[in-house]
């Protein structure tokens, strides 16, 4: 199993946002998180990324429980994200990003390979390497936040929102891109709010609601499920 | 980024070079001068080094430069030490103050984080008027012999220390995961950085200077003062010389503090232009963060590309 929550409690200062949740991404899948709005899908990452700590459960990775873990140490240990919005560094090139992806000692020895590798996955990337990264267009910084995950040389990449404000034909190549990592033996989390797209790549789904996890299964099972549509749209 | 020749460090040792020649072979009132020059290029470098580099806006730094004041003028004073003692314990405790004190401030963000170092400031004002051994009103005076070439050495020896660290730790590792915390404090945890310690890191760096450079400062002066020493004016200037000089490079210190020393304290002096100091360098100010915030190195990095090698 790349990664596991177990009964995970989660929110900022007083707020509680995540209630008992527990959910498995196993190794080289697709694992998708759906949700509305304020579901608490952004907070479970940063709580599995270790942006923010989890007030009681654990997060097992890789076997081992990092729910104490910083989050440079989570990426030390192979655990690559790509937060919300990107949150990329605007005012650095292209390059200077993905470099920063390397930043750990696990990837630090092998970033020009890396680099090169990236650049073969984004050819993109390559042309606007010396940009900076706040002049790019969105579909190209969410292939630098991609990208920059990539240089962690991670076993698992967790995906916030890669289609946020993407044009739908690009929307479909960065979901190709995604595939193309599990094609490569990665695990991937991915929370999404362009939930029928998402569910077509996954291989496991979540449904999240108001800090739970009100259903799960496979994609096929959920599609249909009244329960989707419910949680979207709140139709009776 | 790699294997290229550090011209600009180069021309700042030159720079400097130059500067001690000129100490060395000219009158009394020119190496003044340039102590006190040098002793506002010792501030500027070590605020660059939290500020500049990080973005963490240090307003009570005046709270190390204090420190070190006070290190120098209680050894000299009470225990009758050499002034390069004084230094070394200066430096030592702004170091040992900004890694006990950071540890606690670094973890706010922005506008939190200049208001604890402001808060620091004011508390150390007052805590030093509590204790007899920092004199009444916590005022120490002393007197050595006036040596202003050695004084002058020391100030550019530290000087030089902070010019050739600031620009390896721009160059290295520590400098591209600084430069991530500074666009992206979130994304760069999650890229891998250790921002704590790369904060502390930077923050122990400038809290020692500042202390070095508060040694001379006393030293320079033949003692210290607590309303003098806490003058919250020497953060301000601390920020304007960095701000106009561009924060963050090798370079940029030196230019502000050499352009708002000397417009503050030499040729703004007429009587009839008491005053005008503030307002110029504030105007200044007000011009450069408006228009070039990255200041004068960013002006000349944007005009003039070609002498990006120089300048960086």
């Amino acid at each position: 199993m790349a990664l596991e929550l177990r009964d995970v409690d989660s929110g900022y200062g007083e707020t509680q946002v995540l209630r008992g949740v527990s959910l498995k991404c196993g190794d080289g899948t697709i694992t998708v998180m759906v949700g509305p709005n304020g579901a608490g899908k952004t907070t479970t990452l940063k709580t599995v990324n270790g942006l923010i700590r989890a007030w009681s459960g654990s997060i097992m990775f890789g076997g081992e429980d990092v729910t104490r873990l910083h989050a440079f140490e989570r990426v030390e240990r192979g655990m690559a994200s790509c937060p919300e919005g990107r949150r990329l560094f605007p005012r650095l090139s292209t390059e200077t990003n993905l470099r920063l992806g390397a930043y750990s000692k696990r990837a630090r020895d092998s970033v020009d390979e890396t680099l090169q590798d990236v650049y073969g996955m984004f050819p993109r990337l390559r042309e606007r390497a010396e940009v900076r990264v706040g002049r790019l267009s969105g579909g190209e910084q969410q292939m630098v936040g991609i990208g920059r995950a990539l240089m962690a040389k991670p076993s698992l990449v967790v995906l916030d929102e890669p289609s946020l404000g993407l044009a739908p034909k690009l929307i479909g190549e960065i979901f190709e891109k995604i595939v193309e990592l599990k094609k490569r033996g990665l695990s991937v989390l991915l929370v999404e709010q362009n939930a029928f797209q998402a569910l077509n790549i996954a291989d496991y789904a979540y449904v999240l609601q108001e800090g739970r996890v009100v259903n799960e299964g496979p994609p096929s099972q959920l599609m249909d499920r009244e329960e989707l549509k419910k949680a979207y749209f709140s139709i009776e | 980024m790699k294997g290229r020749t550090p011209f600009t460090l180069y021309g700042l040792l030159a720079v400097m070079a130059a500067l001690a020649a000129v100490a060395s072979f000219s009158g009394v009132a020119t190496t003044v001068l340039l102590v006190n020059l040098l002793v506002f290029a010792a501030l500027a470098y070590s605020i660059n080094f939290i500020t500049g580099m990080t973005g963490y806006v240090s307003f009570g730094h005046v709270v190390f430069m204090a420190i070190g004041s006070y290190s120098l003028a209680v050894l000299v004073s009470t225990y009758s030490t050499s002034p390069f003692e004084g230094i070394a314990l200066g430096a030592l405790l702004g170091g040992l103050f900004a890694l006990g004190i950071g540890a606690v401030t670094l973890r706010f963000r922005g506008v939190y984080f200049a208001i604890a170092s402001l808060v620091l400031a004011l508390a150390g004002y007052n805590l030093v008027l509590q204790f007899p051994q920092f004199g009444p009103g916590g005022e120490l005076i002393f007197y050595i012999p006036f040596q202003p070439l050695t004084v002058f050495f020391a100030i550019w020896g530290i000087v030089v220390a902070e010019i050739v660290l600031t620009f390896f730790v721009n160059r290295g590792k520590v400098g591209l995961g600084i430069r991530a915390i500074k666009d992206e404090e979130d994304a760069a945890a999650a890229a891998g950085v250790n921002p704590m310690k790369l904060k502390l890191y930077v923050y122990m760096l400038s809290g020692l200077f500042a202390g070095a450079a508060g040694a001379v400062f006393a030293w320079s002066t033949f003692g210290v003062n607590a309303s003098s020493a806490f003058d919250l004016t020497f953060s301000l200037q601390m920020l304007a010389m960095i701000l106009i000089g561009g924060m963050g490079t090798s370079t940029g210190p030196l230019l502000g503090a050499s352009i708002v020393y000397l417009l503050y304290y030499e040729l703004l002096t007429y009587p009839r232009l008491q005053g005008g100091q503030f307002l110029v360098v504030g105007a200044a100010v007000i011009v450069i963060a408006l228009f070039v915030p990255d200041g004068i190195v960013g002006i000349i990095r944007r005009k003039y590309p070609s002498l990006k090698p120089v300048i960086e």
